[in-house]
């Protein structure tokens, strides 16, 4: 593939990024348009066409775009997707109800059960019925399940999900159910439980499957749209797009399983993380994408990010591999409180766009941790985004007097400065889950910030947690938009096979072995006809008894009984080195087989725009005094970050500002511009002092 | 008072600290333990504590446990001075009239933190093992007769000296379950999971000194003003409420009385007036009783309160010894948490009185049933230990939520597909069940059915329940929710209804028990029901006519006792 341009577009919920590479020249355009929420396609689609013609490109250049898209996570999170029939078995209409019986919060009871997409009017059983080893109890009642079908289209189903028990050890009596749904309703939008996630526990596949069905008609009316609007351009390359996985799929694998990309717009920003890492030689990475409203968090070890499989959305769980990326409701906009008691208390509650922190002018009058780092200079106190966005700290100052000063009696700096220890910690706490309690050491990790808020606040949470580096990106606002052009092509497939893993179970494991790998293959030949391709094998194996399972891989796709065992040994030291101990004379249980197919796209050039033949002092546009932990106010200079050369070293403290971002840099920290442009910073240790 | 050497946000910045240290020493346990109840059902807790053994922040898996967490240290220091403890000592207690507990199964693991050279702090884990000796598989059954039926009682005993394991105690414990090697993994577990509470706790002292205890005074002094504030929005005044725990015979029924009072910030609960103690495993601990009466009031009155011991030293409680719900040894408790359902709705109906804005009506509890038997697949014996939900009970605003577990409990269910891979058990039927929920303006949360086959020949099941017998009440003219019942090959001749505690049920093959949940009472008269929630109803069939329903599980009429 004749590599030209490449254009990634990262759509948040304000903001739409996008990012355009002329690989031959190694020169990047980046471009920022507003989100279109009524119809996303419609921004990006105008927003494309401004970065080709600020780049002087024809569109017949693009070789390769990837788009990040937030459509299915914000259907579920607004309801906004259709209404859903499911065909399930006789005596469980109701599994999606019960859910695991745990209400949603112990304390909190004004909280009610979400509501799953298919209401219970949409929910009808057929007689069938099929044991746990695959065996048929009950022979489906084909009638039943054309009258099912007649009614949920007398009904006004959309789409429809076929979710029957033990479906994941047989899925026959689902495959015929879904071509009597064709048969009657040729373009029926439909998906069978064991398809999009053939493992066991009913309430979470049904879950998943019932979701992603009421998904269909949405995301294909989306991508209709974007897609015409691509070769409208007349760009004639295939777009991509992001999925959970950190991989990019062609959009008729979104169409099939629009669960997939759920965390689409996160997964971007680490995959950018991944790739700007494996760049300047980076591999052990803590990301912190700290934004207005929320800040997201995820652990990359030795260039690999951490994955797992189930994640909630909407109030359902959802069960596809994902990478391990922790949210809390804790950025910028986030608003400083009183609580009843007299604590100060940060978040989760936001100011949001609008009206936004105070010091923006726009009408909020509450405190934000914006307002906070104006008040105390960290910002810049006359205007952000390079000039173009006036700021107001004496409204800024006001809203901290009024709403906290007064009622905790205490000083402004005080105040503020109580903002911003506060949310760190808040910050610390969210890098704590994807580190500590996962059983890594943050200290081993670099933490790499970006999003608008993250290099104003990293090199505080990285001094209260020990970490001794902090990896400033060039382009930190738009990290994500080029994470888009890192990503593979990748596909997982899973399959429940509840099995002792010994010879006897060979033949059964072997079957499922080769549906994964014919499942693979499909896909590879949709997503990538011809091209070279890893496929990486695993196990989720316990110790019989246990309802925990662990990770183990096989080198290919048929075992034999020596692989079976290398698998076995494998799974032994996993455990020991997972939780202290191994039992090697337990029996061994297999869950789970996994396959993953990769890819490899090639990657895009770093950025060659950065100043050459410039001193620092060529980027230094101010001084200001700028409030310190543990320092208190001090002279800072502030320099321009599109002025500053590379290859050169600074001290803190000073502020690093351009257009997307600013960067604290606090006395004692040293700064090395790396030759692309960005900022490794040493962080002191404070292991044994106080932080304030 | 506020301790004048710290403020409000370092307060903030010591606690956040203090939660994290607490999810961190949770996050351990759950990774490195071994039993199913543990890892996937995360049937256990953390916390921390302050030098005067009180809770200060505690990552809360199953609100019960609370009450065993604020008894913990006491019982430890109760028995050990400060000079016969030292660093690297840890303690074990489970029993609920000695040690702290709440029920046998629930083993406490407790450690001191020292910061020159004193102790500073304690931090302490709770896990339900699934096995602590006793008559039935699973040491927990209303048929126990005696707490020495329900396993091993275990007072504050060191388990740990200098870091060493002491032998002595932890193979008596490993010897008296039925499943040593798991209660050996969780164990190792549990001191894990300490080891990293001592160590972040002694990382917070390192890093905030002098500072840190008077932070931690001001969290709980701000927790403590937080906590009264909202006590003093409701109205002040003497409630009185009492409902029935089903009795010790078939038709019989024991009182819960609370006399309730609101006065200056503070409320006090007052259970005289209740019932003796219970010859069956359904009597509720101190901690228990303490753990029901924290949750309840924090549910109604300030969710998202901390829960330390600023705002349990607003709380005040009585009950005389020898009573339901303070029983005195050897009184068996077991199955502590159906019960606690019942006590819940006699706590949030007397708060309801004086909140009717927020008020909740009664709630239908879960029911216990294990099953046990060989395993033809393996010539193993099975245990299956499962709680199935009942429904909540409505309030003004909204119907009550169906199948959930209520008030202090909270376990998850066990997947049917799951189940049917490990057990010889084929689930019939897992439903809502329809018209259990107590009909009103807004209805009660529905029960559940599930309908179990017996594929095997041996299999026996053992049942616990509560509201069998007493209906869960309805409020402001709001229907009560329906009885529980457990009923035996439904629909053919050899069709029984079984007891509310039963043990070692015959269950031959293809027979099948089904066991109904108790509903939630309604809100309000049925005849204001909203049209459109009739609509609702109707379309979605959740509303059949009471015909449907066996005359043993009828809803009756009659409104709050």
């Amino acid at each position: 593939m004749q590599q030209k341009a490449w254009l990634g577009i990262d759509t948040g919920g304000t903001f739409t990024d996008l990012v355009l590479v002329d690989a031959a020249r190694g020169t990047q355009w980046l471009h920022k348009t507003p989100t279109t929420p009524a119809d996303a396609s419609r921004g990006i689609l105008d927003g494309m066409a401004e970065i080709l013609r600020i780049a002087d490109l024809d569109a017949s250049e693009v070789a390769l775009v990837c788009h990040g898209t937030t459509l299915a996570t914000n259907a579920v999170l607004e309801r906004k997707w259709v209404r859903t029939g499911m065909i399930t078995t006789a005596g469980f209409r109701d599994v999606i109800e019960l859910a695991r019986q745990r209400r949603p919060s112990f304390f909190n009871l004004d909280l009610e059960k979400p509501a799953p997409p298919a209401s219970r009017d949409l929910r009808l059983e057929v007689a069938e019925r099929i044991a746990p080893d695959g065996t048929v109890v009950t022979a489906l009642d084909e009638d039943a399940v054309r009258d099912a079908v007649a009614t949920l289209k007398a009904r006004g189903a959309q789409a429809i999900s076929v979710c029957f028990l033990h479906a994941y050890a047989n899925p026959a009596h689902e495959r015929r159910a879904v071509a009597i749904v064709r048969e009657m309703w040729p373009d029926a939008f439909v998906c069978a439980s064991s398809d999009i996630l053939a493992e066991f526990r009913e309430y979470e596949r049904f879950s998943t499957a019932s979701v992603n069905a009421s998904l269909l008609p949405v995301i294909d009316r989306y991508l209709d749209r974007f897609e015409r609007g691509v070769a409208g351009l007349g760009i004639a390359a295939q777009p991509t797009i992001m999925q959970s996985n950190g991989g990019a799929v062609s959009p008729a694998s979104v169409r099939r399983t629009p669960i997939n990309t759920f965390f689409s717009g996160p997964a971007g920003g680490v995959i950018g993380a991944v790739g700007l890492g494996a760049a300047v030689g980076v591999k052990d990475i803590i990301t912190f994408d700290m934004g207005g409203t929320s800040t997201d968090v995820a652990l990359i070890r030795n260039g690999v990010p951490a994955k797992h499989n189930v994640r909630e959305m909407g109030g359902f769980p959802v069960r596809t591999r994902t990478l391990d990326i922790h949210t809390i409701g804790a950025g910028g906009g986030s608003i400083a409180w009183v609580d009843p008691g007299g604590l100060l208390k940060v978040g989760p509650q936001s100011a949001g766009a609008m009206p936004g922190p105070a010091a923006y002018g726009r009408g909020g009058d509450r405190p934000t941790v914006t307002d906070a780092n104006i008040v105390l200079g960290r910002l810049n106190q006359r205007a952000l985004l390079q000039g173009r966005m006036a700021v107001f700290p004496d409204l800024a100052r006001k809203a901290i007097e009024a709403h906290l000063c007064a009622p905790l009696d205490m000083d402004l700096v005080r105040a503020a400065s109580g903002i911003i220890e506060i949310v760190n910690v808040n910050m610390m706490g969210a890098v704590r889950v994807i580190s500590v309690e996962r059983g890594e050491d943050p200290r081993d990790f670099a933490l790499m910030p970006f999003g608008g808020a993250g290099p104003l606040h990293a090199a505080d949470v990285a001094a209260m947690m020990g970490m001794p580096r902090v990896f400033v990106p060039q382009r930190p606002g738009l990290l994500s938009a080029m994470g888009l052009l890192h990503a593979d092509a990748r596909g997982d497939f899973s399959l429940t096979r509840l099995v002792r893993a010994d010879p006897a179970s060979l033949d059964a494991l072997n079957i499922g072995l080769a549906d994964l790998a014919a499942r693979g293959a499909a896909w590879l030949e949709q997503e990538a006809a011809g091209a070279p391709a890893v496929f990486e094998w695993q196990g989720d194996l316990r110790y019989f008894g246990q309802n925990f399972e662990l990770a183990s891989g096989f080198p290919s796709g048929h075992l034999d009984g020596a692989a079976l065992a290398a698998m076995v040994a494998r799974f032994h030291a996993a455990h020991a080195a997972a939780y202290g101990y191994a039992m090697p004379d337990r029996p061994v249980e297999i869950v789970n087989l996994r396959l993953s197919v990769t890819v490899q796209r090639p990657v895009p050039p770093l950025n060659a725009a950065v100043p050459r033949g410039v001193k620092l002092r060529d980027a230094l546009i101010d001084e200001r005094d700028v409030w310190f932990f543990g320092a208190g106010f001090q002279p800072a200079p502030v320099y321009d970050r599109d002025r500053m050369p590379a290859d050169v070293r600074f001290h803190g403290p000073a502020i690093v500002e351009q257009m997307d971002t600013t960067t604290v840099i606090p006395p004692g920290a040293t700064v090395d511009v790396d030759p692309a442009g960005n900022l490794m910073i040493a962080i002191p240790t404070v292991a044994e002092g106080r932080v304030q | 008072m506020t301790a004048s050497r710290v403020d409000s946000i370092t307060a903030e910045v010591v606690s956040r600290h203090l939660l994290s240290i607490a999810e961190e020493m949770a996050a351990t346990l759950i990774r490195t333990s071994f039993s199913p109840n543990i890892k996937e059902r995360a049937d256990c807790s953390t916390a921390v504590f302050d030098a005067a053994g009180r809770v200060i922040a505690q990552a809360q898996r199953v609100p019960i446990h609370l009450g065993s967490m604020i008894g913990a240290v006491h019982a430890v220091t109760a028995r050990f001075g400060a000079d016969e403890i030292a660093p690297g000592d840890m303690f074990v207690a489970n029993d609920p009239y000695s040690g702290g507990g709440s029920h046998l199964p629930d083993i406490n693991i407790i450690a001191p933190v020292f910061w020159q050279g004193r102790i500073v702090a304690y931090v302490a884990n709770i896990a339900h093992h699934a096995d602590v000796g006793g008559m039935v598989p699973g040491s927990e059954a209303a048929v126990c007769r005696s707490i020495f039926q329900e396993g091993l009682r275990i007072p504050p005993v060191r388990i740990m000296r200098g870091g060493e394991i002491n032998r002595d105690v932890f193979d008596i414990i490993l010897l008296n379950s039925r499943t040593a090697d798991e209660r050996n993994g969780d164990l190792r577990a549990q001191f894990a999971s300490n080891v990293t509470g001592i160590r972040a706790v002694e990382g917070l002292f390192a890093r905030y000194g002098e500072d840190t205890e008077p932070a931690i005074e001001a969290y709980v002094d701000f927790t403590r003003r937080r906590f009264t504030a909202a006590i003093g929005r409701i109205k002040p005044g003497i409630y009185t409420m009492e409902d029935f725990l089903d009795g010790d015979a078939p038709g019989e029924t024991a009182r819960i009385a609370l006399t309730l009072t609101i006065e200056g910030g503070r409320m006090a609960l007052d259970f005289s007036g209740s019932a003796a103690q219970l010859s069956w495993a359904r009597n509720i601990p101190h901690q228990a009783l303490i753990a029901t009466v924290y949750t309840v009031a924090k549910s109604l009155l300030d969710p998202d309160v901390p829960a330390n011991a600023g705002y349990f030293d607003t709380i005040s409680i009585h009950a005389p010894q020898g009573c339901v719900v303070q029983p005195v040894a050897p009184a068996p408790v077991g199955c502590r948490s159906i019960s606690a359902g019942v006590l819940g709705d006699v706590i949030a109906l007397a708060l309801s009185k004086a909140m009717p804005e927020r008020a909740i009506a009664g709630s239908g509890p879960h029911h216990l049933a294990v099953f046990a038997g060989p395993d033809p697949r393996d010539d193993g014996y099975f245990v299956n230990y499962e709680t199935i939900a009942g429904g909540m009970g409505a309030r003004p605003n909204r119907d009550g939520i169906d199948a959930v577990r209520v008030h202090a409990s909270g376990a998850s269910n066990l997947p049917v597909e799951a189940l049917e891979h490990a057990y010889p058990l084929r689930i019939e039927r897992y439903a809502i069940r329809d018209g259990s929920g107590g009909a009103g303006e807004r209805r009660g949360g529905a029960g559940v059915i599930r309908e179990y086959r017996a594929l095997a020949e041996g299999i026996t099941v053992s049942l616990s329940a509560e509201r069998q017998t007493v209906l869960a009440p309805g409020l402001a003219g709001g229907m009560p929710g329906a009885a529980g019942v457990f009923v035996l090959d439904p629909g053919t001749p050899r069709e029984r209804v079984l007891g509310a505690a039963e043990a070692d049920v015959a269950l031959p093959p293809d027979s099948v028990l089904s066991i109904r949940t108790p509903g939630g009472g309604g809100y309000g008269p049925p005849e204001r029901r909203p049209q459109a929630a009739l609509d609702k109803d109707r379309r979605e069939d959740r509303a059949p006519p009471a015909a449907e329903f066996s005359p043993g599980d009828l809803p009756r009429t009659e409104t709050a006792a």
